[in-house]
């Protein structure tokens, strides 16, 4: 009996050991859920809260940490040294395009001066011959008539020649006398062939006066060359020019857009050696966002509000980002902060204007 | 990397979930009834075990249906046991008794309020039946019900049996149309594949069908479940057939066997009963992973996965929700989630309307609600579920019901 009774109250002991155990585990577990349990719902409260606020308030703006190896600041330096250099490669076409404009009109202006000389020549060419022409052709029917009567006279020589052979022969004269007389005779017949062949080159003579030839065509073609030369000069200078002209505008325009650029926030975060502040403003809240209006950086991003600096310039640049609480795509500007307390630039969002909350 | 991993468990999860619906599809279209041998001829006596609390005057009604059963009603019985309702349910079931005398009804009364679970052993007491059926007191059950649930004992192996629970006010309001289309995708497309291999992870306790001996078996365990010394009377349903399933008997939902519910038609009732499954999914869970290693190779792989995933998947969805409402606060807001749950919609009616008339809704587009209650439910009911679990209240049955005069009984 007692080792039963010995049995039973180990069980029993065991049994409310188990029991305080189990109580212990619920006891805490209790306390546990209750704290997660509220935790939750402060939670879910502070969840909405932060939804709500965020749906109606439109005073915030979302810094932006913009570092020199940022890749937009990197990617708008890149931009803009090719611009430069483009700029650069412009000035150096353009300088070696106004030389060679200013040699092509040096040498237009030579051959416009050769034109007129050359029509010169060839009206008092034309002219000379316009006059010499019909002396020519009357003095070579002269010659065709001297050599006509040349001719009958050398008929009548040959018959002499046959008398002087014939004398020879008979001994009236003397062979000397007899070779004296035929060498006149060879004499007269070769002026007769000379003044032939200067009737043929009078006849040519006359032709070149009174008609044109090939001689005419080559100065006209020279002259027609000369002025082609001139047409395509005009539009090589011409075009030259518009080239130049377009130039000069595209350098015009590429040093506005350096100008412009220079105003953007990633030129300044990128060549600027002091750390700068920007944050994004959407639409809604640019009314607030003008230089010198204050800026509140909160704590849980929308209570105990403090200033922390005020706007220092406004970029008119589009720029869109994800709306910090809601993530959707959000339209708006970029301004430079002036911060008297840097760490707000850390901050998920500022408020520009006033404090979100009146506190 | 735990985000990772987070996003890793969600996406298996859905991908399982998704591939059940598929697979659940296509068994349906290829495998009518997934291929269990049904015999009509094998007619058990069978004991219809009620355990009630609170049902008033429904509890008449669902006896009623009980009693135009297509079985023989020698071979069958009815136990009504009342777990100490407040209410008149306990002189409903006496006047049912005295009403429908072609069948045997035997009425009980707790000695004192103990829950569903130990309701049901309770009337287990008084059955000598071979195949036991356990039903919820607000259903209205097919004639062919009972038939049906025992016809498929007559596959060796089977230790349970589930039958399709249909919705019976379906119109009543956005969420009673929500919750038909989720009854009938769960019954008709999810759990297919899991009656395919026989291994349905919770066959829902409106009607439940098992055998005795195996009921036997697995009573000591339900009389004995508690968390950390209180006792747990919910989810009894599913303790079941994870029961049934670790012992190596396969399990099905015959979809034959048709019965109908009242759903939940106000938001707090339907908090709370979700609660209350809620809660069994997350005990289920950690029973699960305690029991896992003795069990995980006696287990059907569909099984492991069900039994593993489908609560982790409610755990990690809570954090995914969490995780998405503040990284992402409107991505659930875009028309991407609507279409999808609209087209599902559109759908799912389609098919109640063709193959399940009764449950044909006047507002199918009203599931473009679900949106928002998946939202609040994964985001309230699974940390409530998981810091109440020492809660022992079923929710949906007030206690303070005021009793009604049994007078106007069946009128």
């Amino acid at each position: 009996m007692p080792a039963v009774d010995t049995s039973h109250t180990q069980v029993k002991a065991r049994a409310q050991r188990q029991s305080l155990a189990q109580k212990s585990v619920i006891t805490v577990y209790r306390i546990f859920a209750i704290a997660v349990l509220y935790a939750v719902l402060a939670g879910v409260f502070a969840y909405a809260f932060v939804m709500g606020f965020y749906a109606l308030n439109s005073t915030w703006a979302a810094p932006i940490i913009l570092s020199s190896y940022d890749e937009k600041s990197l990617d708008f330096m890149q931009k803009l040294v090719i611009s430069r250099q483009t700029i650069e490669d412009l000035k150096v076409d353009v300088t070696r395009q106004q030389s060679t404009l200013a040699e092509m009109t040096r040498q237009r202006a030579a051959l416009v001066a050769l034109d007129p000389e050359l029509q010169t020549a060839i009206v008092r060419e034309r002219e000379h011959d316009q006059l010499t022409g019909p002396q020519l052709v009357a003095l070579d029917a002269q010659k065709q008539a001297d050599n006509t009567k040349t001719k009958a006279m050398l008929v009548q020589i040959h018959q002499l020649e046959t008398q002087i052979k014939s004398d020879l022969a008979s001994g009236l004269i003397t062979k000397g006398d007899a070779a004296t007389q035929l060498a006149a005779l060879n004499q007269a017949e070769g002026a007769y062939t000379d003044s032939k062949i200067a009737d043929v080159l009078l006849s040519d003579t006359v032709i070149d006066k009174t008609t044109i030839g090939t001689k005419a065509l080559d100065v006209l073609e020279k002259q027609a060359e000369l002025r082609s030369e001139i047409a395509q000069l005009d539009i090589t200078v011409s075009v030259a020019e518009k080239q130049l002209a377009e130039d000069t505008r595209q350098v015009d325009r590429l040093r506005d857009a350096i100008s412009t650029a220079k105003q953007s926030p990633y030129y300044l975060n990128a060549s600027g050696s002091k750390r700068l502040y920007f944050a994004f403003v959407p639409y809604d809240n640019q009314a607030n966002a003008k230089p010198g209006s204050a800026i509140y950086d909160c704590y849980l991003n929308m209570v105990l509000c403090r200033k922390v600096g005020t706007v220092k310039q406004v970029f008119l640049g589009e720029e869109v980002i994800s709306h910090p609480i809601f993530k959707t795509q959000v339209r708006g500007l970029t301004i430079l902060m002036d911060l008297s307390h840097p760490e707000s630039a850390k901050s998920q969002t500022v408020f520009l204007g006033r404090k979100p909350m009146l506190f | 990397m735990a985000p990772i991993l987070l996003w890793l468990i969600m996406v298996l999860c859905l991908l399982i979930s998704v591939m059940k619906y598929l697979m659940g599809l296509i068994l349906r279209l290829t495998f009518h009834g997934t291929g269990i041998r049904k015999d009509y001829t094998y007619q058990p006596k069978v004991s219809v075990l009620m355990p009630c609390f609170n049902e008033g005057r429904t509890v008449y009604q669902t006896i009623e249906s009980i009693s135009k059963c297509n079985y023989p009603s020698e071979s069958f019985e009815v136990i009504a046991q009342d777990d100490c309702s407040v209410d008149d349910s306990y002189e409903w079931m006496l006047k049912a008794q005295r009403d429908f005398t072609n069948i045997s009804i035997r009425v009980g009364r707790n000695e004192f309020n103990c829950g569903k679970a130990r309701t049901v052993c309770n009337a287990l007491e008084h059955s000598s039946a071979e195949v036991i059926i356990s039903i919820d007191s607000d259903c209205i059950f097919h004639p062919d019900a009972i038939r049906e649930l025992t016809a498929c004992f007559a596959e060796p192996g089977i230790g349970s049996v589930g039958g399709r629970v249909g919705v019976s006010n379906p119109n009543d309001s956005i969420i009673t149309a929500i919750q038909t289309m989720i009854y009938y995708s769960a019954f008709e497309l999810y759990k297919m594949p899991e009656n395919w291999t026989r291994s349905v992870c919770c066959i829902s306790g409106c009607l439940f069908a098992i055998r005795r001996e195996l009921l036997l078996e697995i009573e000591p365990a339900i009389r004995a479940r508690n968390w950390f010394g209180i006792p747990v009377n919910q989810g009894e349903d599913r303790f079941l057939t994870h029961q049934t399933l670790l012992r190596g008997y396969g399990t099905y939902i015959n979809n034959d066997a048709l019965c109908w519910t009242t759903v939940p038609n106000t938001l707090s009732v339907l908090f709370k009963q979700q609660l209350r499954w809620r809660r069994s999914i997350v005990r289920d869970f950690f029973f699960t992973m305690r029991t896992l290693p003795q069990h995980v190779w006696k287990l059907h792989p569909n099984t492991v996965l069900t039994l593993v995933l489908q609560p982790l998947g409610a755990l990690v969805a809570l954090l995914v929700v969490v995780t998405m409402l503040t990284s992402d606060p409107l991505a659930w807001a875009g028309p991407t989630p609507l279409v999808v749950y609209l087209g599902i919609a559109a759908a799912l009616s389609w098919a109640i309307k063709k193959y399940s008339v009764r449950e044909t809704l006047q507002h199918p587009l009203a599931f473009g609600a679900y949106i928002a209650w998946s939202l609040a439910s994964t985001l309230f009911i699974t940390p409530l579920a998981l810091c109440t679990m020492d809660s022992a209240d079923w929710g949906t049955r007030t206690k303070e019901q005021q009793e009604v005069a049994v007078g106007h009984a069946g009128s």
